[in-house]
């Protein structure tokens, strides 16, 4: 929304001491964000009233003049080509330095001094378009005689361009209909400076010029969507071109002047906050209802759309068609014409809900609606009408009221009153303010004060109680930014007895973090929550359990992640492009869809992976796995986790790469390669190692939402902390040996590493250093090579000791197929 | 015997004087003195010699082990020092590069939210969770926003395909981390200190300063006397701390139905320090978030008394000071795992 001072300074006498930026300022911290400042006079810098003192032809070029002009303290050789250029003519002179658009078009130029067909142009004489005031006559320049003003008087001055305009910010505004108005922003200001508001001067209705005639019908179907609807029939209205004054104004805020009426409405409505319209009389069949629309009712609207209405929509209309879509619009069929004579005047109130939804059905915003849709005081209709009255009478002084305004209404004041506790109200706001002052920010505001001991009566005005003003805090924040948040100190709230209630997740989910990305070299992604169907499909998830976006954005996004795994091969298939190896996590959460509830499980998962050169020489499961056992060590478990194969692997992984991993009897999450269709189907060519891993349960399958404390034990986030004990350091040297065995392929490590380790107790470390498969070993056979470290804490091993220890593991090895190597 | 001595110290001697490394050196010593060196293999044979023989060649030969054990570790000196000698003639292109290695990189927004959880953390404020697909009792009504309010209109909130629960109202993805406020007071109760940090989704177009995924940082404060002041308070400490210089904030009115009063809070630009510059468009201040005192409604919907209890919530983009903090020109890049990009970090 646009303010002009000049409009303010009609309602309180802003001082000139106070810069707009200061005015701004204090409006930006009391009331409303001003975004911008716009200071007329700064487009017309450089800018003079020049006098033509000597006219002639240019020697070089037929249709130019060189012109010695009188621009005050010098006379300048302008070069220029307008048509109606004579002597003694007051011109507008750009200088150079001066800002100007070429013909009215195109971006601003910065005017120099030129040589044109070889005589020196000091400056330009303007057409109106070519600086922004009114358009001069074709070929010609503007004609500025009638100002009468001395040669050298700043054009700014000369126009009288001295306004200077706010671009207040409509979000901060959306609870304040009464400050959609140059009236209300005046009241606001009347408390920032403390300057008295001058009261509306309006029109005695007694007074008015009125004329017998048909009375104008008006009915109103349903008083909750139109509450009040004031309808002014005037007569001997002549159409023409606004007086100067009322283009300029309403020019200055960014509204576009029509005719003398339309611009009256638009004028009354910035003044006010109080959106107005004006039909032609002699388009309207009878009287005017208000009505709902009939199922597609059809409708052209003043911006030539045509438009299908719903039963919902309230419209205004005679009693053939609808006239108008109340709040928003009017129609085509009852427009202001040049030839109008008679025109009907609205003032009305509609239901903001109604006339909200109702533009947004249709995509359709007004200034009009910006106001109804916050809920205008519907007493504002009855002064709107007056001052518009008052106005048409000034522009068109023959008209005359038929017969009298027509005021159908129903509706009850809200006549709020609330109690403020003025110790409450300061220890909120954290400053003590005087009784004296918050009584005087209240009736500054026309809030109505009675004191009762510690507390005051307050009755709020029918125009701020129309749902802004309604509580206590209500009143508190009005007392807080006209106090003046910058008059708060900023202070430390006391701390609590108690420390902060402990989160154990969130430290382990630090933790988690820091380890993969400094400890295990992993880089960190954050990928959307949502993928497409085609995503889910190529990594071979099931459908049903995924849950779906209603009004998703993209055809790429349209289901909630059920696993990590899709937008992770993505950003793979990204990277591949710029690196063949590299490792990333993600620490996300996924969602699935339970019958047992309305609300979705939500977990939050780890999903780390390796990705390697498709010529990687070493199995990258075992990489990952290594990676995996690195990082379980910071957690707390008692004993090994385990492993386990499932029987029924899950589509989307390798059958033959898979495994379960388990801690203390729980699946925890798994290892694997992903199945090398998924691959295929992400256009994936490279090695890949993952692990999952269940972090923390956010809300379980019954829809409860899961605190801290009561992790499930299949995650991660439940075990808790390493906990960290020292043991003694041994202080007797430990002997190791190697032994290199040849077994069945099929054998699995973790048997024959049972194996071995049963074999002693001096046993402390097996080390499996190298496996071998190839010519030299038959082709069902492997060759495994580990170091076997023996430590006695109490004692120095003898050779004895690791002979029998080395004997027994050998015995071992052999029971189960093994032969050892070099025996 | 005696010879034999003589000839094997000669031998010794001269093979030492031959010997140019360690290895070498090590292996004559065990050749000559070691368990079954040629020393020992000599007084092996003393146990044959009478009592007094034994006396003098036992004596010789310790003198000529000692001898030589004496020489082998002159020899061992030598070549030690010899050794240094050459290292110190030795010298390295330094320009060369260092050997690569490598850790991995967390993402921007999760070291910025490690950084704010510490600051608050010290301030006494809990960190807590919720989730992320909420209905909209919890995103709207339960936070004073009834069904007519213009937040609730399609283009902001993203539903899902599910049936409208009777209490709940439809599933949605949170439009914010202001949900967890209500379920935090009824989880906890009042006094409650408590920020949260999390994901929300608005259903709009992505561009380079808009993105539909972000993430928020709720705060909420909650006791006897909790005022607005102590809201600029907290707010400064922590943006003095989180910039490491220091910061100022300034309220302005603003509207959000969960909070009343309501203000939108600015922090002094942090290159002009308020004077005004490009950064700031010549304001001084920079935007920040929404802020106010909890309305008596949320209160109650998290069953807090509102007679007793006050106290001020807020809602800051974490994302936005993720662009902010290390001058992001592309929201863009926080949502597309690009490792040039998280590299960085």
């Amino acid at each position: 929304m646009y303010l002009s001072l000049n409009w303010l300074k009609n309602f309180i006498s802003i001082p000139s001491t106070i810069s707009p930026q200061e005015l701004g300022s204090l409006l930006t911290l009391h009331t409303a964000e001003v975004e911008k400042i716009i200071i007329e006079a700064e487009k017309f810098q450089n800018m003079v009233i020049g006098e033509v003192v000597e006219l002639k032809k240019h020697p070089n070029a037929d249709k130019l003049f060189v012109c010695k002009v009188n621009i005050g303290k010098e006379i300048n050789q302008i070069v220029c080509g307008g048509i109606n250029l004579r002597e003694k003519m007051l011109v507008p002179v750009a200088l150079p330095g001066a800002y100007i658009r070429w013909h009215g078009e195109g971006d601003l130029i910065k005017l120099e001094k030129v040589k044109l067909r070889g005589e020196e142009s000091n400056g330009m004489i303007c057409a109106g378009e070519e600086i922004g005031i009114e358009k001069a006559p074709a070929n010609g320049i503007t004609d500025l005689s009638h100002l009468k003003v001395k040669p050298g008087t700043p054009l700014a001055e000369a126009l009288n361009f001295n306004d200077v305009i706010f671009e207040i910010d409509n979000k901060s505004l959306t609870n304040r209909p009464d400050l959609w108005g140059h009236y209300g922003i005046a009241r606001e200001l009347s408390v920032i400076l403390n300057l008295p508001l001058k009261k509306l001067s309006l029109i005695d209705e007694k007074t008015l010029p009125t004329k017998k005639g048909k009375k104008l019908k008006i009915e109103i179907k349903d008083f909750k969507l139109c509450p009040r609807y004031i309808g002014t029939l005037i007569t001997n209205i002549e159409i023409k071109k606004s007086p100067v004054w009322l283009k300029k104004r309403l020019e200055s805020i960014n509204i576009r002047s029509i005719n003398n009426i339309v611009d009256i409405t638009n004028y009354v409505m910035a003044e006010l906050g109080q959106p107005m319209h004006a039909f032609d009389k002699n388009l309207i069949e009878e009287g005017i209802i208000v009505r709902t629309a009939k199922n597609e009712e059809k409708i052209t609207t003043l911006d030539g759309e045509n438009r299908i209405l719903t039963e919902e929509m309230l419209v205004i209309a005679d009693h053939k068609k609808p006239i108008a879509i109340a709040g928003i619009m009017g129609a085509e069929n009852s427009e202001i014409k040049n030839e109008t004579k008679e025109i009907i005047l609205e003032s009305a109130n509609f239901n903001a809900i109604n006339v909200r939804k109702t533009s947004s059905r249709l995509n359709l915003r007004t200034e009009s609606l910006q106001r109804y849709e916050k809920g205008i005081d519907p007493d504002l209709t009855k002064t709107a009408a007056l001052r518009a009255i008052e106005l048409i009478l000034e522009v068109c002084p023959e008209s005359e009221i038929v017969n009298s305004i027509e005021d159908i209404k129903n509706y009850e004041p809200k006549d709020i009153e609330i109690s403020l506790n003025l110790e409450r109200c300061n220890s909120k706001i954290g400053k003590n303010i005087s009784e004296k002052q918050i009584e005087k920010i209240l009736t500054g505001l026309e809030f109505k004060v009675k004191k009762e001991e510690k507390n005051f009566k307050v009755s709020v005005p029918e125009f701020r109680a129309q749902g802004d003003v309604k509580i206590e805090d209500d009143l508190i924040e009005e007392i807080a930014r006209m106090y003046g948040y910058d008059n708060l100190e900023p202070t430390l709230p006391p701390l609590p007895i108690k420390l902060p209630i402990k989160n154990t997740e969130r430290l382990l989910k630090h933790e988690a973090r820091n380890i993969l990305s400094h400890g295990l070299n992993f880089t960190e992604t954050y990928n959307y929550s949502f993928y497409s169907e085609k995503d889910l499909v190529n990594c071979l998830l099931p459908k049903e359990k995924h849950i779906k976006v209603k009004n998703y954005l993209s055809m790429d996004q349209t289901h909630m992640r059920l696993s990590l795994l899709p937008n992770i091969l993505k950003a793979i298939q990204t990277n591949l492009k710029n690196n063949n190896e590299f490792n990333i996590f993600e620490f996300g959460r996924i969602y699935e869809k339970t019958e047992k509830s309305f609300w979705p499980l939500e977990k939050k998962m780890i999903l780390a992976c390796m990705v390697r050169p498709e010529n990687y020489q070493q199995e990258v499961f075992l990489d990952i796995k290594g990676i995996l056992e690195t990082f379980l060590e910071r957690f707390k478990f008692s004993g090994r986790y385990k492993l386990e194969k499932p029987k029924n692997p899950e589509n989307f992984v390798h059958p033959g790469k898979y495994v379960n991993i388990l801690i203390e009897g729980k699946n925890i999450g798994k290892i694997y390669i992903p199945h090398p269709q998924v691959l295929k189907n992400f256009d994936i060519q490279a090695q890949i190692g993952i692990f999952e891993l269940n972090f923390a349960l956010v809300r379980n399958e019954l829809g409860l939402e899961i605190l801290d404390k009561e992790q499930r034990p299949n995650f991660i986030a439940s075990l808790g902390q390493k906990e960290i004990k020292y043991k003694p350091l041994p202080k007797f040297p430990g002997i190791s040996f190697d032994v290199s065995v040849t077994i069945d392929k099929e054998k699995l490590y973790k048997d024959i590493y049972a194996q071995i380790e049963k074999s002693s107790e001096l046993i402390k470390q097996i080390e499996l250093f190298d496996i071998y498969t190839g010519d030299k070993i038959s082709s069902n056979k492997k060759n495994l090579a580990f170091r076997i470290l023996l430590q006695n804490l109490e004692k120095t091993l003898t050779d004895e000791d690791m002979q029998k220890a080395q004997k027994e593991v050998f015995a071992n090895l052999q029971k189960i197929g093994g032969e050892i190597r070099g025996l | 015997m005696k010879e034999q001595l003589l000839k094997l110290k000669n031998e010794v001697i001269e093979k030492l004087s031959k010997i140019s490394n360690e290895n070498d050196l090590r292996e004559l010593e065990i050749k000559y003195l070691g368990r079954k060196g040629e020393l020992t293999t000599i007084l092996r044979e003393l146990k044959n010699l009478s009592e007094e023989e034994k006396k003098i060649i036992g004596a010789l030969s310790n003198e000529t082990k000692q001898y030589l054990e004496q020489k082998f570790e002159e020899k061992l000196n030598e070549l030690k020092n010899k050794k240094l000698d050459q290292d110190l003639k030795e010298s390295i292109d330094y320009t060369l590069p260092g050997k690569k290695y490598e850790f991995g990189h967390l993402h921007p927004i999760t070291i910025l939210q490690q950084r704010v959880e510490t600051i608050f953390s010290q301030m006494g404020f809990s960190v807590m969770d919720g989730p992320e697909i909420e209905s909209e009792w919890y995103n709207f009504e339960g936070l004073n926003i009834p069904s007519t309010h213009p937040a609730r209109d399609m283009q902001d909130t993203f539903f899902i395909d599910q049936e409208a629960d009777d209490k709940h109202g439809n599933l949605v993805l949170r439009t914010h981390t202001s949900p967890v406020q209500v379920r935090t007071m009824l989880k906890y109760g009042a006094p409650l200190r408590v920020i949260v940090p999390g994901r929300v989704f608005r259903n709009e177009a992505t561009d380079a300063r808009h993105e539909h995924t972000f993430d928020q940082v709720e705060g909420l404060c909650v006791d006897e006397n909790i005022s607005l002041s102590h809201l600029k308070g907290v707010m400064q400490e922590f943006l003095t701390r989180l910039f490491e210089k220091e910061v100022k904030v300034r309220f302005r009115p603003g509207f959000f139905p969960f909070v009343e009063p309501g203000l939108e809070l600015d922090f002094s630009c942090l290159l002009c320090a308020g004077k005004g510059c490009k950064v700031c468009k010549n304001i001084g201040w920079l935007e920040f978030m929404g802020a106010g005192m909890v309305h008596e409604n949320v209160l109650k919907a998290g069953k807090i008394d509102p007679k007793k209890y006050q106290g001020w919530a807020f809602g800051f983009g974490l994302t936005r000071l993720a662009l902010m903090r290390y001058e992001i020109d592309d929201i863009r890049h926080l949502m597309t795992p690009n490792l040039q990009f998280l590299k960085q970090f």
